[in-house]
């Protein structure tokens, strides 16, 4: 027989007597055979359940038996592996219940939206087969079921419905002893892209024994729930997941390296970790500015972490940054009490007071204040600078970071030309003026506390 | 860092969930791998992010993928399928501070059981813990070259201040390590996807695919991957996941001695802890205080020949870990009979230095 090449020949299927899944293995199996795709084209990817028995029964065909549910998804991530594997051409063709398709429904949903090369045989018997009869989510009204034994009252779902708006290419749904189920089945298979058959049919173990059920009454309650019978191809084909990874990186070009920067050959006069923290408003580039710190100080041969900190939303309340700088390599990237605290807003201010950054200052703390910010700290020696005003919201807490390091030997100038070099043309001039008013500002009057 | 030192390690497949303070592997893996022949794709949750890499792997690719507490509890059920088919997959889990949603922006150190025991039957899967941005790609290779070569999936365990803290990091100090591909001679394509002649041996790797069948099943399977209830084989390899991993264990087991033969006591610190660690170990020497200290950078398995000779002279054992309840404290502990043993633990910001060093004074004066 031409099915053996698929089906083992002398195969005993483990099913009950008169179990659907029965007829959709040797429908499969023909359905392959007409289709003649080599056995080692194909892996069958089993979920859990009656339906994940089937993996048994093919002994040509790769098969991965899952998990619940899941079967759909680990099929997406082999068929996705194709795009770096330039020759294979391997169909994944997944056996799931009804049980396994609602408890993996997400993937069903992202596998149809991808367009992923795979085919879904859903062999909806409206009920958890083999853990004893439960009803499960496409249940039809009033059936009675192991865990409603005075009939469903819970409408069922139409998962074709459900995932033709999630961009299915090709869905399909036919009962189990129809003639023709291997011909829609080939006919799935043999669609590039995403193809689902939901195969109606029945659980003789548990639907029939507690449902008066027969072809005729299972066609009524199918004609009740308005399930039509039939294919349809739902898109037109459309390119799949692979294809457009594959247009849109097609050259496989690296991405474009960060611009580096020369070191400076002068170097930090720094000899001991310097802990500095900038606090402002979200949005007004604390973090940025935090960072490009960093930059030049690497410029002059020292060590820096940065730490972040913003409310869980990022776009709203304060933004600030914590940042070592060492002449060594960093180890507690905590800071016990800070030497510099720049607050360029009021959103700063209060989160530093909050997180007792504040409460930490010792009596040496530089503390840099916009002079539009309310406040008033006890401990350490503060400046008030009109960033703000000055270098506009946006750019003062480089300009406050800039102004500090013109009062202190620390870090030479040369550390910010390094790091403007460096920057994206569009950027250099904004930036090389916020840190121009950062070290005005130092130097007007106010410099004299260094 | 990892996400570099994952792509040095040849991974060619990520599928990610937002999360932080995992994200930012997520968006590197996705800027970079196009342009390095390979596919970094977005899952709709961490289950499928997981299934995904397990089925690329399947396909013969060195697959990861990244996430935080919440992920990694949707993940277990996959991890234990990757654990049971043999399939080679990495997980960073970059902690923040549970349980449930918990602090997004706040790290902690507080899933080393939930990634340690988080299979049934306590198996043991290799976890690695790196305590700075070097060490996470130093670590991430690891994890590849193990994971690869026991056919096991693997962990770095990171943490929110490490993973998202910016720092210089000298190049020319990187360690590049050269990271197998899984063991792939086809040595017994007959007799399937799990054989092997002594249950410490790692069987050979069949890609999906390929001209030799493969059948994979996180079923009960015998050598061939046959479901099989009641068959001693079947126990053999329940029997052979474990001891494959133990046939390993020491030369997996990374830590970093620093040891004083003069002390009394020894510090013992992982992540990113050992950090302000190895500062309070400074405090305390130039104080004129002898004290050893080691780092553990694998955690699993437990590297215990490191252990035993690090504790052999200390009669005093302190364990610092940024949670409530010592839980590696709670691992060593059966390692450590004889030996007083005390927990510096804290949560919800880093334990620093001088606490570490008032801890041991505290008990040591
Ligand atoms: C996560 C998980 N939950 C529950 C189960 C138990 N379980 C095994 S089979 C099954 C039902 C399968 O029903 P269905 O998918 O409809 O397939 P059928 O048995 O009807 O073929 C369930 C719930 C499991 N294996 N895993
Ligand atoms: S229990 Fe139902 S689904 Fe399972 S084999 Fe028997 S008839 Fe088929």
């Amino acid at each position: 027989m031409a099915e053996s090449v698929y089906l083992a020949p002398d195969v005993q299927l483990p099913y009950c007597r008169g179990c659907g899944h029965a007829l959709v293995v040797r429908h499969l199996s023909r359905a392959l055979e007409r289709l003649g795709l080599p056995p080692r084209s194909v892996v069958l990817t089993t979920d859990i359940g009656c339906v994940g028995l089937a993996d048994s029964l093919f002994p040509y065909l790769h098969t991965v038996h899952t998990t619940h549910g899941r079967s759909t998804a680990f099929a997406t991530g082999m068929a996705l592996a194709e795009v770096t594997l330039d020759e294979h051409r391997l169909k994944p063709i997944v056996m799931v219940g009804d049980g396994g398709a609602m408890i993996g429904l997400l993937h069903l949903v992202h596998a149809a939206q991808l367009n992923v090369d795979i085919t879904v045989l859903v062999h909806n018997n409206f009920l958890f087969g083999m853990t004893g009869g439960q009803h499960s989510a496409l249940t039809p009204l009033n059936w009675v079921t192991a865990t409603t034994p005075e009939g469903n009252w819970t409408p069922p779902l139409d998962l074709l419905a459900l995932l033709r708006t999630a961009h299915a290419g090709f869905l399909a749904r036919q009962y189990a002893t129809a003639a023709d189920l291997d011909t829609t089945i080939a006919d799935a298979i043999d669609f590039p892209g995403f193809s689902l058959v939901e195969v109606v049919e029945l659980c003789t173990a548990y639907a029939t024994r507690w449902n008066r059920l027969t072809g005729k009454t299972l066609d009524e309650a199918m004609q009740r729930q308005g399930y039509r019978i039939g294919e349809f191809e739902t898109e037109q084909e459309r390119p799949t997941f692979i294809d457009l990874y594959r247009h849109e990186h097609g050259s496989h070009s690296a991405s474009e390296p960060e611009p580096q920067f020369e070191e400076v050959s002068t170097r930090a006069q720094l000899e001991k970790e310097l802990h500095l923290v900038v606090a402002g408003t979200a949005g007004e580039r604390v973090q940025s500015a935090a960072n490009l710190l960093c930059r030049a100080a690497l410029a002059v041969g020292l060590y820096s972490t940065q730490k972040n900190d913003n409310p869980v939303t990022q776009g709203t309340g304060f933004s600030l940054a914590e940042i070592c700088l060492s002449p060594q390599p960093i180890e507690y990237t905590g800071m016990e009490s800070p030497d510099v605290v720049v607050i360029a807003s009021g959103d700063g201010w209060k989160e530093l007071l909050a997180n007792g950054t504040v409460a930490r200052c010792h009596a040496g703390t530089l503390v840099l204040l916009d002079s539009e910010v309310e406040a008033s700290p006890s401990v350490g020696r503060t400046v008030r600078l009109p960033l703000r005003r000055q270098a506009n919201p946006k750019r003062a807490a480089l300009a406050g970071l800039a102004a500090w390091m013109s009062m202190t030997s620390a870090l030479p100038a040369a550390a910010w030309e390094a790091v403007l070099t460096a920057l994206p043309a569009g950027r250099q001039a904004d930036t090389a003026e916020a840190i121009q008013i950062g070290r005005r500002l130092a130097e007007s009057g106010n410099g004299a506390v260094a | 860092m990892l996400a570099e030192g994952a792509l040095a390690s040849g991974c060619r497949f990520f599928a990610g969930y937002p999360i932080t303070p995992a994200s930012e592997i997520y968006e590197v893996m996705m800027r970079e791998l196009p342009g390095r022949a390979g596919l970094g794709l977005s899952a709709p949750d961490e289950i499928s992010s997981l299934c995904y890499c397990v089925g690329a792997s399947l396909r013969g690719l060195k697959a990861m993928t990244a996430t935080s507490g919440p992920g990694w509890a949707l993940m277990i059920e996959t991890v234990q399928y990757a654990l049971m088919t043999e399939t080679p997959v990495v997980i960073a889990l970059v902690q923040r501070l549970g349980p449930s949603t918990g602090g997004a922006t706040q790290g902690a150190q507080g899933d080393v059981w939930l990634a340690a025991f988080s299979t049934s039957g306590g198996y043991t899967i290799p976890v690695f813990s790196p305590s700075t941005a070097a060490e996470c790609y130093e670590l991430v290779q690891q994890a590849f070259d193990w994971s690869e070569r026991l056919r096991t999936p693997a962990l770095v365990l990171s943490d929110k201040e490490v993973g998202m803290t910016t720092e210089v990091v000298d190049d020319a100090t990187l360690e590049k390590i050269a990271v197998h591909e899984r063991p792939r001679s086809t040595r017994h394509p007959s007799r399937g996807a799990y054989a092997f002649d002594d249950p410490e041996e790692v069987p050979t790797f069949t890609e999906v695919g390929g001209d030799v069948k493969v059948t994979v099943t996180g079923s009960a399977h015998d050598q061939a991957g046959r479901l099989r209830k009641n068959s001693p084989e079947v126990l053999e390899v329940l029997q052979h996941l474990q001891r494959k991993i133990e046939a390993h264990a020491e030369e997996m087991a990374l830590a970093k001695p620093d040891l004083d033969p003069d002390a009394r006591c020894l510090l013992i610190s992982y992540g990113v802890t050992a950090r302000a660690a190895r500062q309070a170990v400074g405090m305390l020497r130039r104080e004129g205080y002898p004290i050893s200290f080691l780092q553990i950078q694998t955690l699993f398995p437990v590297p215990l020949r490191a252990l035993d000779w690090a504790v052999a002279s200390a009669p005093f054992v302190f364990v610092a870990e940024e949670n409530l309840t010592g839980q590696y404290r709670a691992v060593l502990a059966p390692h450590l009979s004889g030996k007083q043993v005390f927990g510096i633990n804290k949560i919800g910001s880093l334990i620093s230095p001088t606490e570490i060093v008032r801890a041991v004074q505290g008990v040591m004066s």
